[in-house]
């Protein structure tokens, strides 16, 4: 399979700050893949790196095998969705999103045609005319991403696109995007803090902190074998057990991540017993915080099943490769 | 309870669900809470005095003024409606004095505008925190001293015996000098006695009035539409004519008012620096001054505002205002 984009040890630091620090990264041809992470972990840094809005400051970063180095965006054949969408103002909609080839000297009926076309990709055939000022956020959002695709990019790169949509629209348009890109067959490059939206729609996660990559994996992998502790704290909610609990319960004596719906409350054969902390109720199930000798265990109970009450004494049972052990840190 | 037992602690922290009011501002404020165009009335009632009455009423009064004409003989004002007295400003004389302020005015504005970007890109874009005080302090300086000060200061750098003649003596490009000063028209004597003098200190005086708005109209251009741009295939210089232009456009014709109504309404400048012809500031202050002739001021003084009508007009139909 070809890569589509490559860092080797590439690094960009601001002053002191190693916003990215000798991060190494393969990205496949036709892939979606999302980086992830808290903000300021250096995702967004390695997007414009990509993009070239930014340069390495070490390490180089190669995009179909071709060395980057002192090459300015516009020369790029990767187009980004901006998390603000940055749409032009000043021009209407059918002339932002044929803004790519007009830069490129395709002339006016070619162009525009073109954005029609990009236009009923992403379903706004009829506001060509429109000022991004009249759309909707979700419709800015489409016209970004039209607009984005009219050069034909051998990757596309999105921040946050889809941060400033509420829930609903938030989740139709991830439906759209990973459809968009099957259908398309580029290689997605997507920055996003939820992981959520990175477990549902990615095919390959990068998991940064502090400007370095904690685990590279498909979403099954990072979700249910964390290589750290902060992935596994990150990535959905886990217990973290520490090495002296885990070895208590025959496993290896390492930090282990246990994920609260693999555990069960039991009557019998319970690895361990403890008083019920907490409840929070989450719509779809019951969190229950359980406080057991050495710390606490969350149990995500689904519903229907009998949930315990407040302080009531309850055995927590598990499978044995549900513990995943973690490295040290 | 013991809590509204005490007195003391009642009046800091009354028990029921309205609070007393504190006084007199409470009251008012209640007031204007309740009826939101009372307060707009009352905010707007002095500036409205004063922008319709004082203000508009004044202009109304000098466009009347220039509708009425002057006996040739009397030398009273008769007034009744003609148009005479614009039908003056057609003589061949009056018609130079206004396509000369025209142009100078055009000049200066187009020579601010070509001055002014680079810096107010610069304010907008770059300049961060010690930059942009400085950046304001550098514009706002000149405006600290007097004007007519700034213009006699200039008159000697100008003159003949300036520094301007010294150094391009010490240089030895006097013949540089000479050669632009034996231009056709705009040439002269020395640099304070020409037209190119006159243009520098007008460009001097009112190049703050076109680099504020351009900063802010520069500033208000997002970061990520010129990345945008560049990722989209822009090179910087499209992206400077696709974008970033149209975006300042209000602020460069915002400017450019400035620049142009200034420059056409000024009659100090010329009069101190530049050949002895006259502007049509000079104009309307020697009608209504030493030849008395109200309505010919008045109609001198109604191009301006003719011109600026104009100007903003086709702006707007040329769509400078479709970023605002």
């Amino acid at each position: 399979m070809t890569t589509a984009v490559e860092f080797l040890n590439v690094s960009r630091h601001f002053g002191s700050i190693r916003a990215v620090d000798g991060v190494n990264l393969n990205i496949a041809e036709g892939t979606f893949f999302a980086m992830l992470g808290p903000s300021g972990s250096g995702k967004t840094t390695c997007l414009r790196l990509i993009s070239g809005f930014e340069q390495p400051t070490g390490g180089q970063i190669r995009i179909f095998g071709q060395d980057c180095s002192g090459v300015p965006p516009n020369r790029r054949n990767v187009n980004t969705v901006f998390q603000d969408y940055a749409l032009f103002p000043h021009m209407n909609v059918r002339d932002n999103v044929a803004y790519g080839l007009m830069v490129k000297g395709v002339d006016k009926r070619t162009r525009l045609s073109r954005a029609d076309e990009l236009l009923a990709l992403v379903k706004l055939d009829h506001h060509g005319s429109r000022k991004p000022g009249e759309l909707s956020g979700g419709q800015r959002q489409r016209v970004a991403l039209a607009r984005a695709l009219i050069n034909e990019p051998r990757v596309l790169l999105l921040d946050e696109p889809l941060g400033a949509l509420d829930l609903k629209l938030r989740e139709a348009m991830q439906d759209e995007l990973k459809a968009l890109q099957k259908r398309l067959g580029i290689t997605f490059v997507f920055v996003t803090h939820d992981q959520g939206e990175a477990l549902s729609m990615a095919d390959q996660v990068a998991v940064f902190s502090e400007g370095q990559i904690a685990q590279i994996g498909t979403p099954a992998e990072i979700y249910e074998k964390p290589r750290t502790r902060f992935v596994a704290d990150f990535v959905g909610s886990s217990n973290v057990l520490s090495a002296e609990m885990a070895a208590g319960f025959g496993a290896p004596a390492r930090p282990a991540s246990l994920r609260p719906e693999a555990v069960r409350i039991v009557d019998e054969d319970a690895r361990v017993r403890g008083q019920v902390q907490a409840l929070r109720y989450l719509g779809s199930g019951t969190r229950v915080v359980v406080a057991v000798p050495g710390g606490e265990l969350s149990v995500f109970v689904t519903k229907g099943l009998p949930v315990p009450a407040q302080g009531a004494e309850v055995g927590l049972g598990w499978d044995a490769q549900a513990m995943h052990p973690m490295e040290q840190g | 309870m013991t809590l509204a037992a005490d007195p003391a602690r009642d009046t800091v922290h009354p028990s029921g669900a309205i609070l007393p009011a504190r006084g007199l501002g409470d009251r008012v404020s209640a007031v204007f809470w309740r009826h939101p165009n009372v307060l707009l009335a009352t905010l707007l009632a002095l500036p409205l005095l004063w922008l319709v009455v004082v203000y508009l009423g004044s202009l109304a009064a000098l466009l009347l003024q220039s509708f009425y004409s002057i006996d040739e003989f009397s030398g009273q004002i008769r007034r009744e409606f003609t148009l005479s007295t614009y039908a003056e400003l057609l003589r061949p004389a009056n018609m130079d004095i206004i396509v000369r302020t025209v142009a100078m005015s055009a000049a200066v504005t187009l020579g601010a505008v070509i001055i002014a970007f680079p810096i107010a890109y610069f304010a907008a874009r770059y300049a961060r925190g010690h930059w942009k005080a400085l950046f304001y302090l550098g514009v706002m300086l000149p405006l600290w001293s007097s004007y007519l000060v700034k213009v006699y200061a200039w008159k000697l750098i100008l003159a003949r015996e300036g520094i301007i003649t010294w150094a391009t003596d010490g240089i030895g490009a006097s013949a540089v000098l000479n050669g632009i000063l034996a231009l056709p028209v705009i040439g002269g004597n020395s640099l304070s006695t020409s037209y190119i003098g006159t243009w520098l200190v007008f460009l001097y005086v009112w190049l703050p009035y076109m680099i504020l708005p351009m900063q802010a109209a520069l500033e208000r251009v997002p970061q990520s539409m010129l990345e945008a741009s560049s990722d989209l295939g822009a090179s910087r210089w499209q992206t400077m004519r696709t974008v970033v232009f149209p975006l300042a456009l209000p602020g460069i014709i915002a400017g450019s008012i400035f620049t142009f109504s200034l420059t056409m309404g000024d009659y100090i400048i010329p009069q101190i620096v530049g050949s002895s012809r006259r502007f049509i500031g000079q104009a309307v202050y020697q009608l209504q001054g030493t030849a008395g002739n109200i309505p010919l001021a008045a109609a001198f003084a109604v191009i301006p505002i003719v011109i600026m009508l104009i100007y903003l007009t086709i702006a707007r139909r040329k769509g400078a205002f479709d970023a605002l």
